[in-house]
């Protein structure tokens, strides 16, 4: 697969499986395919990725993982925001738009410094 | 955020890793699944849309590699694979693990037990609130102010009044074991009693913890002799309260019978209170204080006197002034006109004659833990650098150096924690030891208990050894370039190399250590051959001796006399008695009842300044010199006519005889003592006062004329022809016959009795002994390592000089030589040490010199034979390579 497809941050990455979660409880792989779903195919989640950030968001108890069955009638492990979890994804939230303000602010000026 | 979750996370993928991986395992390959099934429904086939998501999604592999790492558990994974590693290797060589553990065990389980005594004994203050105040006082004499004599009442009761310095002076009986019998019937027994003045609950600061001490006014003749006063009083101990009066709450007033005799209870002591000087007292009854009041008994000394100083007095002061008023005492009393008394901290007093045998043994234990270290030490390089081979290899196949040392050092732990473990046992064990072989003869000893801190201690230093020692080896692998050491190892056939020559070293301070302790131990063993063999006067052998006490509420004086001749009778018709005798402390023993003795006859009979002298004054019944073995040289001794209604008659010993009546004979001569004029009728040979032979001067009096005097416990003596224990039984049914009420205290045979008095050297040579063993079985072990390794690294060479014609004579002899070499470096070594010990050995030691050669010759030649059987088995081994497998 050709792939301009680029990977996330390990911070961006929970922040968007709390996003994902918030909506309704998940396994691993719908987790993966939604969030390249809702970001229209931009960004790849690998396994690399996804299992250590839920293995250590789940340390942090910000999730809880169970055993269920699937629409396909799979077994898959679920995955479900816990209330420290979902207070996190807000505090993930704020924290973004702060930076990506920051950020957006930074690229926004229009003469470089040194011409000023 | 709380840490809970994660700890509790963490640990539960410690606890249940498997299942975690297995769930992971099942949770990866569900996603493959899912990815495929997606891909499938894109249009693509079942093999491509497998492959692809694989692809995707990365090697399932290095994703359980990156979850793991996610769970926040490697480190303690990879030291848990570091410990079974650890434990994998040890289990391959279970002598090396066998022989750290034990010589850890000794290191760290001797010198816990042993810094654990020395603390119980020496440095822990006494037990009482401020007991840095007390103090203990003697008397002593102008003309011996060194000596320590027991106080007599009269000067007490002056000390008392007349100290400032003192918040306090208490007086006790401790001249000899007082003792009471209880309970009725089979149930009778002895339990020890302490007269104390009214204020020795003052002075040491407890009281009762159930009713009141005693009053001034119960001194006045309250005391278990003879002398019967209204209402006798008692302070009963915790134990005695709950075993013999069930705890009885309401106990103040009731009455306790002892020996015959009913006294009031006064209180009860807290729990676990413990007499200083005496130690662990049943009960306690007022002392009688009526003689101390009588100039005429300022020359009876009797008493052990204890002070508290006032708050704030240094002991020099007080001192100062006990001397202001010795001078005083000395004019006011003139049968007391060179009496001066002098102060000794109580704890010193207490601690000062056994601080000695602790400090060898102090000493001792520190050179066997130097031995532990040192042999760990050795152990470990040895190890290290068998094991070169095995770390290159490793490294070569890419083991980082870090790795590497975390895992020997996991190793040492695993040695270090185990050897722990085991010496806290032998810490265990070594203490219940000490205080079996040594609380008779060290203070304090008995309420010994592990110090946690000095556990701690052992525990660090042994660790920090193997650690140490252990990394050693593991460093210099790591820096060696891995071809290098593979090559070294495996092509070399003669070996030289600085870690040789360094174990070589360990060894040789080794050796010297136990020359050392070898030497002490055998100094002591000579003091203790010439002490057995020091003539005291007696026939110790077979003879049983045990302490008979008569209550004198059932016996009077008369009866008392009457009953220990009737005994005697009784007893020495037993088959196998040779004779039976009783006397009021045994010979040996130490001095008692010193008195005053008046020449009244003879060349010296006028002469003021001459006629005066002091004897040990003994008081016998039966056949007690036949018993004894002591020889009537002179005159006779006592029959059953000497008895009240005869004249008052004395026998007195050969020296005494000598000194009184030079020149003449002493029999029909007459003196003064213990209050009565008598006729000398026989003299008889000298007896030692204690077991080192120091001789005394003796006057003997028949029980049937001095029954009256006081109520004296005499200690019967059966002389048999064989064992005398034997005869145990059938002397107590002999005296249940005559009275089924009475106690045969402290039956044991008149060696031991003897024996008793030197039972502190005898704990130090057995500690000694015990330690010199472990030093040499420790040195003989390092030289047995550094040697069997060495002929290992170099069977190659002694394969190829045999293969050149070398007799295994001679190769026997090289390794030999090298052991032997290392022995007498050891032993010279060892020379200066002893030299050393010497001056602190003389203390403990018995008219033996700290340098004698006797003994010295003997340790070089016993460290040798050692030394030989040590290396021989090496060297015979380095015979027994076979040429051909050595050249291959």
């Amino acid at each position: 697969m050709a792939d301009d497809r680029g990977e996330l941050l390990q911070g961006t990455l929970e922040m968007l499986v709390l996003k994902t979660l918030a909506l309704e409880p998940m396994h691993g792989w719908g987790i993966a395919n939604r969030i390249e779903r809702m970001s229209g195919n931009v960004f790849l989640v690998t396994q690399g990725s996804l299992y250590p950030a839920l293995v250590r968001m789940k340390r942090r108890g910000w999730v809880r993982a169970a055993w269920g069955v699937t629409e396909n009638n799979r077994r898959a492990r679920y995955y479900e925001l816990s209330p420290v979890g979902r207070a996190q994804l807000e505090v993930e939230r704020a924290s973004w738009r702060r930076a990506s303000s920051a950020i957006d602010g930074i690229l926004n000026i229009r003469f470089a410094l040194g011409e000023a | 955020m709380s840490i809970a979750p994660d700890v509790v996370a963490r640990l539960r993928s410690l606890l249940f890793r498997a299942r975690e991986e297995r769930e992971l395992a099942e949770e990866l390959r569900t996603h493959v699944e899912m990815e495929a099934e997606h891909q499938r429904t894109n249009g693509l086939t079942d093999v491509e849309a497998r492959r692809r998501s694989v692809i995707a999604l990365g090697g399932v592999e290095q994703v359980k590699e990156d979850v793991r790492d996610a769970r926040g558990t490697r480190l303690m994974q990879d030291g848990a694979g570091d410990l079974s590693y650890a434990l994998r290797t040890l289990r391959r060589s279970p002598g090396f693990a066998a022989v750290v553990i034990l010589t850890l065990a000794i290191g760290i389980g001797g010198t816990t037990a042993v810094f654990s005594a020395v603390d119980t004994v020496l440095l822990q203050p006494l037990p009482y609130q401020q007991s840095g105040a007390l103090v203990r006082l003697y008397q002593s004499n102008v003309s011996a102010p060194e000596s320590r004599n027991f106080v007599s009442p009269v000067h007490y009761v002056e000390y008392r009044t007349q100290m400032s310095s003192f918040e306090s002076a208490a007086a006790i009986l401790t001249y000899d074991d007082t003792g009471a019998d209880i309970g009725t019937g089979d149930n009778v027994r002895r339990i020890r009693l302490l007269p104390t003045s009214a204020n020795y609950f003052d002075v040491m600061r407890v009281q009762p913890a159930i009713g009141h001490g005693f009053r001034l006014e119960d001194e006045d003749g309250t005391g278990v002799e003879d002398n019967v006063t209204a209402g006798p009083v008692v302070v009963i101990s915790h134990e005695l309260w709950k075993q013999q009066l069930q705890s009885d709450p309401a106990v103040v007033g009731k009455t306790l019978v002892m020996s015959g005799r009913p006294y009031v209870i006064d209180g009860v002591m807290p729990a676990g209170f413990k007499d200083p000087i005496a130690g662990a007292i049943d009960a306690w009854v007022p002392i009688d204080l009526l003689q101390g009041h009588d100039p005429r008994e300022a020359g009876n000394h009797y008493l052990t006197v204890i002070a508290r100083l006032r708050a704030g007095t240094p002991i020099a002061r007080a001192q100062a002034e006990l001397d202001g008023l010795s001078v005083r005492l000395q004019q006011q009393y003139p049968n007391a006109k060179t009496a001066t008394a002098h102060l000794y901290s109580l704890k010193e007093d207490i601690v000062g004659s056994s601080s000695r045998a602790l400090e060898i043994m102090l000493g001792a234990v520190g050179l066997v833990l130097i031995l532990v270290c040192v042999n760990i030490a050795n152990l470990m390089l040895v190890r290290g650098s068998e094991r070169t081979r095995e770390f290159a290899l490793r490294s070569a196949l890419g083991a980082r150096s870090s790795r590497l040392i975390r895992q020997l050092l996991t190793e040492s732990l695993t040695l270090a924690v185990a050897g722990a473990v085991a010496g806290m046992i032998v810490a265990r064990l070594a203490m219940s030891a000490i205080v079996a072989i040594g609380s008779g003869s060290i203070p304090r000893l008995a309420s010994l208990s592990l110090d946690p801190r000095l556990l701690i201690f052992a525990l660090l230093l042994a660790t920090l050894c193997a650690v140490l020692f252990g990394l050693i080896p593991a460093v210099r692998a790591a820096r060696t370039q891995p071809g290098e050491a593979l090559r070294d190892q495996s092509r070399s056939a003669t070996s030289g190399g600085r870690s040789m020559r360094l174990r070589e070293w360990l060894v040789v301070s080794q050796v010297a250590v136990a020359f050392v302790l070898l030497v002490g131990a055998g100094l002591l063993l000579a003091s203790f051959q010439q002490i057995r063999q020091v003539p005291l006067g007696v026939k110790a052998e077979g003879v049983l001796t045990f302490e008979l006490n008569l209550p004198a509420a059932r016996y009077d004086s008369t009866a008392r006399a009457q009953f220990y001749e009737a005994f005697a009778q009784q007893a020495a018709a037993i088959p196998g008695v040779r004779a039976v005798g009783g006397v009021s402390r045994l010979p040996g023993t130490g001095a008692y009842h010193s008195w005053g003795v008046t020449i009244q006859t003879g060349p010296l009979a006028g002469d003021e300044k001459r006629r005066n002298t002091g004897a040990d004054n003994r008081v016998i019944s039966g056949e007690y010199f036949k018993a004894a073995g002591i020889p009537i040289i002179e005159g006779r001794g006592f029959t059953a006519a000497d008895d009240a209604t005869a004249p008052d008659r004395v026998v007195i010993s050969k020296s005494l005889a000598t000194a009184m009546y030079p020149g003449v004979s002493a029999v029909g001569q007459r003196l003064r003592t213990g209050g009565r004029s008598s006729e000398v009728i026989g003299v008889v040979g000298d007896v030692a006062v204690d077991n080192e032979g120091h001789p005394a001067q003796y006057v003997y009096h028949a029980h049937r004329q001095f029954a009256g005097d006081r109520n004296w416990a005499l200690t019967q003596l059966i002389a048999t022809t064989g064992d005398p224990t034997r005869l145990e039984g059938a002397v107590r049914r002999t005296l249940a016959l005559r009275d089924p009420q009475l106690v045969m205290f402290r039956p044991v045979t008149f060696d031991a009795a003897i024996g008793r008095g030197a039972a502190q050297r005898v704990f130090t040579l057995k500690i000694l002994l015990t330690f010199a063993a472990v030093a040499l079985a420790l040195s003989a072990l390092g030289l047995f390592g550094v040697l069997s390794y060495g002929v290992k690294l170099r069977s190659r060479e002694f394969g190829i000089r045999m293969a050149l014609g070398a007799e295994r004579n001679a190769i026997r002899g090289m390794v030999m030589r090298q052991g032997l070499t290392v022995t007498a470096v050891g032993i010279g070594v060892g020379l200066l040490g002893a030299l050393g010990l010497s001056r602190l050995m003389v203390a403990v030691l018995f008219h033996v010199n700290p340098l004698d050669p006797l003994v010295l010759v003997g340790a070089v030649l016993f460290m040798a034979v050692i030394a030989a059987i040590a290396c021989f088995l090496p060297a015979h081994r380095a015979t027994s390579v076979d040429p051909r497998s050595a050249l291959q």
